[in-house]
């Protein structure tokens, strides 16, 4: 989709993909990156949505699942934009830093509705997971989202919905 | 005399409860935004009822608050039912666990949401109370505290926790309830402010000076205008419960804890 177009403070609803990943697999990534390892993913062109999904229940495809504080993983922001994440999905003002580097790399910042986990769980049609399993769900997971509400937060050139 | 089965019965049930059905004061709140997200917070009060599915994703570390009467006798160890319950309903519902084993080296997460953090507190009387809060960790990491200068004035605390909130509180799920520690030690003033957190949002203090502080903090923090979401619209606390304890010559703590706009928590009394 088109993100130029939005203006900040502009709520729509997004269909595609989106990589789940918070806090623990952030710091592993970025070992890795520090360890010149190989990087279980191309991250080019993917969005990034923090969040940690709860257990499934029977017969669905995620179980309840939403956006947790941006903030924290401010200081693995420069790290994701070079390994090419095109945007971020989370809850909440982010740091000053983190808004200078959506505008320097030219790469949007979204929220998602949090506590609303039961209702975004049926916008997820499809959900794996892909890798660090053992980190529960801090493991990187892949989802496929319909109609999932997003509010534009800060735009590609770093003005801050928070900040006005 | 009460049997761990119909004690852990009915903890389960609360502890169920709060993870899945809003209180009246909250479904209330929900009903009355309109903004931003607005739908799909009062969809999302509708499925976790109906479909038994959690409010928020993050179900929680469980804190539970004891308060056993001096003469009561158990034949079953408290802390351990309670833990029991948390395994329980933890493994038996869709629910996240959140914890994990150490928290600076291997942070491995422990499979089974615990162990609950317990505060046990002997009191007067014939029963036992059992209070808890369903502590997500984007409020709990809003927790603060501060050693004031003892001949702080009303208005230098009600400052501190106005520009407390100011800076942080759009990162915790608001609107908020805010419960603050005021005095005895460092330590007591935090578990204050948690205890602050277990009463109903529409109560207040029985001293009327505390309650009009109350009041006042309610006031100032509504017009900070941190709204739903931390997006500018609804209000920003539904209020603020103040707790003091004498405290020493020298000393003035000062303590906030944080709940979010879901105020998991439950309260359940057993009679002897």
């Amino acid at each position: 989709m088109n993100f130029r177009n939005l203006k900040i403070g502009e709520s729509f609803l997004y269909s595609g993909e989106m990589i789940i990943m918070r806090d623990a697999a952030h710091k592993r990534i970025s070992e890795m990156v520090e360890k010149k390892e190989r990087i279980p993913l191309d991250f080019k062109q993917k969005i990034v949505f923090y969040a940690g999904p709860a257990k499934k229940k029977a017969g669905m495809v995620c179980g309840a699942i939403g956006p947790t504080t941006s903030e924290r993983m401010d200081k693995y922001l420069d790290m994701m934009f070079s390994l090419g994440v095109e945007a971020t999905v989370g809850k909440g003002a982010r740091t000053e830093f983190a808004a200078q580097l959506c505008g320097k790399y030219g790469k949007p910042y979204f929220v998602a509705p949090s506590g609303s986990a039961a209702a975004l769980a049926y916008r997820i049609k499809e959900f794996e997971i892909l890798f660090f399993e053992d980190l529960g769900a801090e493991a990187v997971q892949r989802i496929l989202v319909c109609d999932f509400p997003l509010m534009l937060a800060i735009d590609a050139e770093g003005n801050d919905f928070f900040k006005i | 005399m009460l049997s761990g089965k119909s004690f852990r019965e009915a903890i389960e049930y609360e502890l169920k409860r709060a993870n899945n059905v809003a209180s009246d004061t909250v479904s209330k709140c929900v009903e009355s935004y309109h903004g931003i997200f607005s739908e799909v917070l009062k969809e999302n009060i509708n499925i976790s009822k109906n479909m038994e599915m959690p409010l928020c994703q993050d179900t929680g570390i469980v804190e539970f608050f004891v308060f056993r009467g001096r003469n009561v006798r158990t034949d079953f160890s408290i802390a351990e039912i309670l833990e029991e319950c948390v395994r329980n309903v933890y493994a038996s519902n869709p629910y996240r666990y959140s914890t994990v084993e150490d928290p600076l080296f291997s942070r491995i997460n422990s499979g089974n949401n615990l162990p609950p953090v317990i505060h046990f507190f002997e009191v007067d009387g014939e029963k036992i109370e059992i209070r808890f809060l369903i502590k997500g960790g984007g409020s709990e990491n809003l927790s603060f505290l501060k050693m004031m200068n003892p001949s702080s004035s009303e208005e230098e605390i009600i400052d501190e926790v106005v520009s407390h909130i100011r800076s942080k509180g759009a990162k915790s799920c608001p609107p908020l309830h805010i419960g603050v520690g005021l005095g005895g030690t460092s330590d007591k003033a935090m578990l204050l402010a948690k205890l602050a957190l277990t009463e109903k949002p529409d109560s207040h203090n029985n001293d009327d000076a505390y309650a009009l502080l109350e009041k006042k903090m309610t006031d100032r923090l509504n017009k900070l205008n941190i709204g739903f979401q931390g997006l500018g619209k609804g209000i920003t606390v539904y209020s603020v419960h103040v707790k003091p304890y004498p405290t020493h010559i020298a000393t003035l703590p000062l303590a906030i804890a944080v709940d979010c706009y879901l105020c998991r928590k439950g309260c359940v009394e057993f009679e002897f």
